[in-house]
């Protein structure tokens, strides 16, 4: 009861931990997003389709990177934007807001996983991965940077990456095929399509950028470039773990 | 007065000179002089002018300039534009008048320029508490005009008037209580002497209505709720006491209709959104469109596009006013495309339907009945696994102007084909917070569905071309007498399409999204075009030859 007390006054939400961190206040604070935060940030958290809220599972927040900041942001809301302050919230339901908002980004200890991280670096080195993707500015651009890609993607949606790449391709990674009007072909990744003009990065990680009216045709292609190596089981496991390890903060 | 017919030549104060209420300075250039309802009547004859949000009261959104035609719209420059301080939503539609800009700025301010130089006069920023509740951002849309006198809405659930010449406030009326989730955002309607204004707040359980102020005092002269009380018709469509919190606001400007004496207004979806469990029933007048008697505000008629809305579908377009030839007959229609994805040709004198089609991909309906009442499909209710449905929750057009050009007759209107996921959920209503009874997401990114403009046939409901647009848009659409048909997209371009073909003939990347609805208007005898992307107002003009 005394610990409330401290805690309820707000102003020492600057220094201290997130209080209420535990399995229920997860839940709990999920009630509370779901109840006044789905409009703008969605119901999935990943942003609003009408309200232009900013995504919330990145893993990283743009006004701040302690608890305590988001507490603040969340009681006080942003000035100059939309994001409003949740001022007659009682702390307790902001705190179990900012804990179920950690849970989003799906990150997760490594150490806690199945597989070596160790192992796994070895696998991506052995397997060439870094001939299409970057990590800490090393690496290929044909595919997405993974430097911190342990900040938002969850051991599952890893393994599924490795596993299916083919399952589900954002569209930044779509692949084309588009034909000129002489009937030359050229292949690359989508980088930004719009009304009257499309931009690629082709295999040679060129950037190129194409009038539509220019074109023929410009056909998706569904087949993911990654290729898909049977891996072992354990294998994949320790490409998990080390993808997890791959965090903004420790670099 | 239809058709200046400057046929591309420059006429430097021809325009300004014939224009009725006013007097040019000593060296040519407008001068602001009141305007009178006469004036506000008949803004046709003043093309020069952007006398009130939709243009004119048909709510055409039709630009009788033509000097921008099919032939010289590539030599459209840019002329001025001007940058908003605040960074949020920018929706204004700026009004124009004798040769003075009037732009409504985030929160709730605004500011007059001179409209041939972009350059300010003055400022009114509105001193709002804190705690505002706003679902959707902190949007100001535009002003009206009557006299020397602007009506502005305030997010604080405020109507206040402002001097035109020195942006001095004269009277300052509340509205609703915000801190219970009212707000506007909308620009009033001027209809004779009474400033008719909505209010917004339908994700917070509120009762929505449509409000008559005295334009010289602020007094309100008659309020009309869209959602009825015990004891009058329309009650008994809601369960218990459901219409207390039942929404329904009115958030966007209405038209009027000067021979009928009717002013008509879209209502928005019932609340909570998305759980229908706790207000069974047709839920009137939400998700509707109301034509009230201009002095006493009452209902004449209603037309309810989606009975027991669950989807969020808010009728809140702009009524469009027509006489069209349908089956060899004229009729005073009402052209209505709505977020629910039908589009519906109404006689705006009775209310009848008359007949309605998809313009848009649309999954929940097997057509509507004769009396246009849609037909449902199974299994298109949120449900807590969440359902899938198209069009999605944000429609398959909303809020932004469609444009109807008298030239083609076809109804100009953005349109987007997709399908969301909607949730129901229990929800306790909380007086001042968001009550949404459920959720919505696109199972997809926006990458994989399809918008365009579409050119509607306004008396067959005929997709006549569509342009195609990536990845969408949200913006509003303009049609000029030249020929031309402008509106945006999310990807940052402003462009020109021919009305008849959808032809693009001209655009420019402008950097960022519009959130607004573009204009024209003349000054010094030359036409201009003026759209709001990012947090500027851009305003083209064509370079000389």
């Amino acid at each position: 009861m005394l610990l409330l007390v401290v805690f309820a006054t707000g102003v020492a939400a600057e220094e201290v931990e997130n209080p209420y961190s535990s399995a229920i206040d997860v839940r709990m604070g999920q009630r509370q997003f779901q109840s006044k935060c789905t409009s703008c940030h969605g119901v999935d958290a990943t942003g609003g389709e009408e309200a232009d809220g900013p995504d919330l599972t990145t893993g990283s927040f743009r006004h701040s990177t302690t608890d305590a900041g988001l507490f603040r942001v969340i009681r006080d809301g942003i000035e100059g934007t939309s994001m409003r302050g949740l001022r007659r919230a009682k702390d307790q339901e902001i705190w179990q807001l900012v804990t179920y908002l950690r849970t989003l980004s799906g990150a997760v200890d490594p150490a806690s996983l199945p597989g070596s991280m160790g192992a796994g670096r070895v696998a991506f080195e052995r397997l060439d991965c870094g001939r299409c993707h970057m990590v800490q500015g090393r690496g290929g651009r044909l595919g997405p940077d993974l430097s911190r890609v342990g900040d938002r993607r969850g051991p599952e949606e890893l393994a599924e990456a490795l596993t299916e790449p083919s399952a589900e391709v954002a569209p930044r990674w779509w692949t084309v095929r588009v034909t000129r009007a002489d009937g030359t072909v050229v292949e690359g990744l989508r980088m930004g399509e719009d009304t009257f003009n499309l931009r690629i990065m082709d295999g040679e990680e060129r950037l190129l950028s194409f009038a539509k009216t220019s074109l023929r045709s410009v056909e998706r292609i569904l087949e993911s470039t990654m290729p898909t190596e049977p891996l072992s089981g354990e294998e994949r496991d320790d490409l998990v773990a080390y993808l997890a390890s791959l965090r903004g903060d420790d670099s | 007065m239809r058709g200046l017919g400057w046929g591309g030549m420059i006429l430097p104060l021809v325009v300004a000179q014939a224009s009725p209420g006013q007097e040019p300075a000593a060296d040519g250039m407008p001068v602001l002089s009141p305007v009178t309802w006469e004036r506000l009547l008949n803004s046709d004859d003043e093309p020069h002018n952007w006398l009130m949000y939709h243009g004119a009261l048909d709510g055409q959104r039709f630009s009788r300039l033509d000097q921008i035609n099919r032939e010289n719209v590539g030599r459209l420059e840019l002329k001025w534009a001007h940058q908003i301080r605040q960074l949020d939503r920018n929706q204004t539609t700026p009004l124009v008048v004798d040769g003075v800009m009037f732009i409504t700025e985030s929160p709730s301010n605004v500011t007059a320029v001179d409209a041939a130089t972009g350059r300010a006069y003055w400022r009114y920023e509105h001193p709002l508490p804190d705690g505002i509740r706003l679902c959707c951002g902190r949007n100001n849309r535009g002003v009206a005009i009557l006299g020397e006198t602007l009506y502005m809405s305030t997010n604080d659930a405020h109507l206040v008037a402002i001097d035109a010449r020195s942006g001095s406030l004269l009277w300052d009326t509340e509205v609703a209580d915000h801190t219970k989730g009212y707000s506007k955002t909308a620009a009033p309607l001027v209809v004779g002497d009474t400033v008719v204004t909505g209010i917004a707040g339908g994700e917070f359980g509120i009762r929505g209505f449509i409000d008559g102020y005295d334009a010289a005092t602020g007094e309100r002269r008659w309020r009309t709720y869209t959602v009825p009380g015990p004891g009058e018709p329309g009650n008994e469509t809601w369960a218990g006491d459901s219409w207390r919190t039942g929404g329904a606001p009115t958030w966007l400007t209405g038209v009027y209709d000067p021979e009928l004496d009717l002013i008509y207004w879209g209502a928005g979806n019932p609340a909570p959104d998305w759980n229908g469990d706790v207000r069974l029933g047709d839920n009137l007048y939400s998700s509707s469109v109301l034509a009230l008697d201009r002095e006493t505000g009452k209902i004449v008629w209603h037309f309810q596009f989606t009975p027991h809305d669950v989807w969020d579908w808010d009728a809140i377009q702009v009524p469009v006013l027509a006489d069209v030839e349908l089956n060899g007959e004229l009729r005073k229609a009402m052209l209505w495309a709505n977020r629910n994805a039908f589009y519906y040709l109404l006689d705006r004198g009775s209310g009848q339907f008359l007949f309605g089609e998809p313009f848009a991909l649309q999954t929940w309906a097997n057509g509507l009945d004769e009396d246009g009442r849609p037909i449902l499909r199974e299994n298109v209710f949120p449900t807590t696994e969440g359902t899938r449905v198209a069009p999605i929750a944000g429609g398959a057009t909303n809020w932004w102007s469609p444009a109807y050009s008298p030239r083609t007759g076809f109804l100009y209107v953005n349109s987007f084909d997709a399908e969301g996921i909607y949730y129901q959920r229990d929800d306790e209503y909380e007086e001042g917070s968001i009550f949404l009874g459920g959720g919505h997401r696109m199972p997809l990114a926006a990458d994989h569905y399809k918008s365009a403009i579409r050119a509607i046939e306004a008396t067959t409901g005929e997709i006549r071309w569509e342009f195609p647009i990536t990845p969408r848009t949200r913006s509003g659409v303009l049609a000029t007498a030249g020929g031309l048909v402008w509106s945006a997209s999310v990807d940052g371009y402003f462009f020109a399409l021919d009305e008849e073909t959808g032809e693009p003939l001209w655009r420019m990347s402008l950097g960022a999204a519009p959130h607004a609805s573009p204009m024209s208007y003349a000054v010094g005898g030359e036409q201009r075009i003026v759209v709001a992307m990012g947090n500027v107002v851009f305003v083209f003009g064509l370079a000389e030859e």
